[in-house]
């Protein structure tokens, strides 16, 4: 055990806001800038009650002889305390409501450029990833099929899904990397197979359950190219903490020069069933012990 | 059998309030285990809510200790643990998971529940409304009784092979029914607690309607009369729902329904086979643990059942509380409570748009976006009569001569800490905003500041002022202050930075944060919230010591020592079962303190009035403030 006073009390000069870790995608900055309004607010509110709060104690502390006031309330004072409140919270709901739409509702999901499926998984805890392969297709999905050698699903009797990258990437220290491009627009497809996860990409401000049963449609864009880090934000059993992914956002080209060195890999086994694609996950990544 | 016959036909065979020397043959188990008396309960209450405060807290410190210092031995204990829990001395993963999930669930159910609304419902209730005891005294015995069973079989849990449950105080499916005999056990617990809750909230309704003391108007009762009896309804409206959803899990579990679960789950490792075998198809022996049978159910339909009742249950811990500092401030203010029925319909307020709440909860879960919008906005709207309630506190104390017992400083820590965490929930109320600080250390702080600094500051307060009346002893004072002080520091100083931690992205529940890269920075902050932690739970020894030693060394407690107008204190200084030794008749509202035209600061309810002038001057400032 060691303890660093002067480290363990860093946190106390330093703003709230400096907190966030750099954001690198489209829509986190509005996220940010509505985080950062409700803070302003916030700390604004803060100063005043605290400071009639403390005012209050201060003057009006106990003294002898003296009687306190003998009011009971005033009702233009109630109504205006209802109605400031109110408008300064619709106000933050009203103005919340259009980075919520752009963000999660379906149908405002824009045109993708790149559309991946993400699988969390339990038995081991990571993730899994599905590319559409060379032919560009997804392969049909088929729940029957599902099985921990073909965790999409991926039906046997559909030509496209022969080609399907699938990568698994257990989760520790160092799992499997993942590529995507910058400055498109990502579509990720999010589900489970076993319990509740949550997809969380810290640097791009996306954060989403994955439900069994059902596929949820996550976007982004990317803005900066790099290696960010894939975080597990729902319980999902006692390897939760180990879910970490590695994402490495890329310019088109070395995406485009990841995808081909990966499909290489696929290709030459193209008749053999999708299910060996696990042999990817395991020549790639040799342990997931955890670090400490 | 016939003992408990006649005893019942005592309480409710006899108005008389004073003649009551022919309850001293009562025998031991009678009068202390198995009584029907509404304060013997209520120190029954806060005797195991105390007891699993310690529990819950230990389980605290020891998640504090593995994020503080993870695979480091715990100190003193980790070698004397068993193996199951421990590896090495240092808590395991899948222990750490049991112990989040037990710490929020006896935290929530055995302490906070149990203290704000079990003890201070039963203890205050009938004594400041002026009766002898509850309506349904029996019911009120059995409510009680259903804690120490519950508990035990919460607690029972750790001892499996399996573990006890280890899905979250949430305890959400798939998790939660793929999980072992631990969650079994949690679920059972559970349900008996919510049946506790349902049979006191009943017998607090009953009695708060037909047993008010002769003149006691509705809008005559202190705060704390108020706040319990909302809650009770809150209670009666959203207990059943999480009995219901806790059976459909339960069935889920045992009798191949599927309320909850998907088909073609690869649930659980083979250990889980136990519970799950009966659905699952051994072939693969690994992981081919397939659910075939049942299928078609949906894991978010659990969250809205939970989240139905477990909204609600936040204000069913808060309100409580609001309603004791309510009344605690205006006493020690030695001023009538600013805006009574605004407060009151406050409470209401809080208590209607908290059952349209609940989706704020699942924003991230995958429910419909559209749906998002609908519980952002009225969850923004339930800031408003939050915002009323401080305005009106600050109002309180406005102009008046405030005493700064520890029951009092409690109260205002109260306030303190209400306004932090109510302005971090305008941030999760923002549904966008939501997005980022969803399941991180930003709600961990949030609900901390609510239930800790919020209702269990106003516990304290309560425990302050009403220990003369429960104990006939006084609390030390010196004592309690000291308990104040570091509780408020070391309570400010472990909670406040998890919201920094928050923004950073630190996820809660997780067993090793610096398995990622960008979380390793925060070790130091973390080993500074652990130790700011272990003396915030040392701190609560001063309360424990406290209490002994007034009970053994106490000043005997006067009659009203805070000088106060309920009618609680219109009882003898120790109430004896029965409670007032006089008939008691209602002039006037809770809150008459310094009354210009009295030369004391006080006008308890009771007391007749001297003159017709000063009766009807007193009604035209009534008239006036409605």
């Amino acid at each position: 055990m060691s303890f660093d006073f002067s480290k363990a009390m860093e946190w106390a000069y330093k703003d709230m806001l400096t907190f966030f870790p750099e954001n690198v995608s489209t829509f986190g900055s509005e996220l940010d800038s509505l985080f950062a309004m409700i803070y302003y607010a916030s700390v604004a509110i803060f100063f005043l009650t605290y400071a009639i709060l403390i005012a209050f104690i201060i003057m009006y502390r106990h003294q002898e002889g003296r009687k306190a006031y003998y009011y009971h309330g005033n009702n233009l004072m109630e109504f205006t305390w209802t109605l400031l409140p109110t408008f300064l919270f619709a106000g933050i709901g009203l103005w919340s409501d259009d980075a919520w739409t752009k963000s999660k509702y379906a149908y405002k999901v824009p045109n993708p450029d790149v559309t991946i499926d993400v699988l969390g998984y339990q038995s081991g805890f990571g993730w899994q990833f599905r590319y559409p392969g060379p032919d560009g297709v997804f392969g049909k999905k088929d729940r029957n099929q599902i099985s921990s050698a073909n965790p999409f699903g991926i039906d046997s009797s559909d030509s496209h899904g022969k080609d399907d990258l699938v990568i698994i990437s257990p989760g520790g220290a160092r799992p499997v990397e993942v590529h995507l491009p910058i400055n498109k627009n990502v579509l990720v497809n999010l589900s489970s197979n076993d319990v509740l996860h949550s997809f969380f990409l810290p640097n791009f401000r996306v954060k989403q359950d994955a439900v069994p049963g059902q596929w949820i449609k996550v976007w982004f864009n990317g803005t900066k190219a790099g290696r960010y880090e894939i975080a597990c934000a729902e319980l999902c059993g006692s390897g939760h903490y180990n879910m970490r992914g590695l994402l490495i956002m890329d310019s088109q080209q070395d995406y485009d020069a990841w995808l081909d060195q990966q499909y290489k890999i696929v290709k030459p086994e193209l008749s053999a069933p999708v299910s060996d694609t696990t042999a990817i996950a395991a020549a790639t990544s040799d342990s997931t012990t955890t670090k400490n | 059998m016939q003992s408990a016959i006649a005893h019942a036909h005592e309480t409710h065979g006899h108005d008389s309030h004073g003649d009551h020397a022919h309850h001293h043959d009562v025998s031991f188990i009678r009068k202390y285990v198995f009584s029907t008396d509404h304060k013997v309960i209520a120190k029954q209450f806060m005797l195991a809510s105390l007891f699993f405060l310690f529990v819950g807290g230990l389980f605290a410190l020891l998640i504090r200790w593995q994020l503080a210092y993870p695979g480091e031995a715990i100190p003193l204990i980790g070698n004397i643990l068993p193996d199951t829990w421990v590896s090495d001395g240092a808590v395991t993963a899948n222990f750490y998971t049991q112990l989040l999930t037990l710490h929020g669930t006896v935290m929530i159910f055995y302490v906070i529940i149990p203290l704000a609304v079990g003890m201070f419902g039963n203890f205050c209730i009938p004594l400041m409304i002026g009766t002898d005891d509850m309506a349904l005294p029996r019911l009120n015995m059995y409510s009680f009784w259903l804690v120490p069973p519950a508990g035990l079989i919460m607690l029972t849990g750790f001892f499996f092979d399996s573990g006890t449950a280890a899905a979250g105080w949430t305890g959400y499916p798939p998790l939660g029914p793929s999980s072992g005999a631990g969650q079994t056990t949690w679920l059972i617990s559970l349900f008996l607690i919510g049946f506790s809750s349902i049979m006191g909230a009943t017998n607090y309704m009953a009695t708060i309607l037909n047993k008010r003391a002769k003149g006691l108007q509705m809008f005559q009762m202190p705060l704390t009369v108020w706040g319990l009896f909302i809650t009770a309804i809150l209670i009666t409206l959203g207990t059943p729902v999480l009995a219901a959803a806790i059976s459909m899990q339960l069935a889920d579990q045992y009798l191949h329904t599927s309320f909850f679960m998907p088909d073609n789950l690869l649930v659980g490792a083979p250990d889980n086979s136990l519970v799950t075998g009966a659905f699952i198809q051994n072939g693969n022996q690994l992981l081919e643990h397939k659910q075939l049978l049942g299928g078609g159910g949906q894991p978010i339909l659990w969250q809205h059942l939970f989240w139905f009742y477990s909204h609600p249950a936040v204000y069913i811990m808060i309100l409580p509380g609001m309603g004791i500092v309510s009344d605690v401030l205006s006493t020690f203010a030695r001023k009538p409570l600013y805006g009574y029925k605004a407060m009151i319909f406050a409470i209401m307020g809080i208590a209607f748009l908290g059952f349209i709440v609940w989706g704020h909860h699942m924003f991230q879960s995958g429910m419909n976006p559209l749906l998002g919008t609908t519980f952002m906005l009225s969850t923004i709207v339930i800031a408003v009569p939050s915002a009323i309630k401080i305005f009106n506190w600050l109002g309180t104390i406005w102009r008046g001569n405030i005493r700064f017992t520890a029951a009092n400083m409690n109260a205002l820590a109260f306030i303190a800490t209400f306004i932090i965490g109510g302005l971090s929930g305008v941030f999760m109320a923002s549904a966008p905003v939501d997005i980022y600080i969803h399941d991180t250390y930003f709600i961990v702080a949030h609900i901390h500041y609510v239930l800790f600094g919020g209702a269990l500051f106003a516990i304290f307060s309560g425990i302050y002022y009403w220990f003369p009346k429960m104990y006939g002893k006084m609390l030390n004072e010196s004592l309690g202050r000291k308990h104040f002080y570091w509780s408020f520091v070391f309570f400010n100083l472990t909670f406040y930075p998890m919201h920094l931690l928050g923004v950073g992205g630190h996820m809660r529940r997780i067993y090793n944060p610096y398995i990622y890269e960008f979380l390793q920075q925060y070790q130091p902050m973390n080993q500074f919230i652990t130790i700011a932690a272990i003396i915030l739970g040392f701190s609560q020894f001063i309360l424990i010591f406290n209490i002994l030693w007034s009970l053994k060394y106490g000043k005997p407690a006067p009659r009203n020592p805070w000088q106060a107008n309920s009618l609680e204190w219109a009882a003898p200084a120790h109430p004896g079962h029965g409670n007032f030794d006089s008939d008691i008749r209602v002039y006037r509202g809770p809150y008459e303190f310094s009354h210009p035209d009295r030369e004391s600061d006080f006008y308890p309810q009771w007391e007749e009035p001297q003159g017709v002038e000063s009766h009807s001057h007193e009604a035209k400032e009534h008239s006036h403030s409605a």
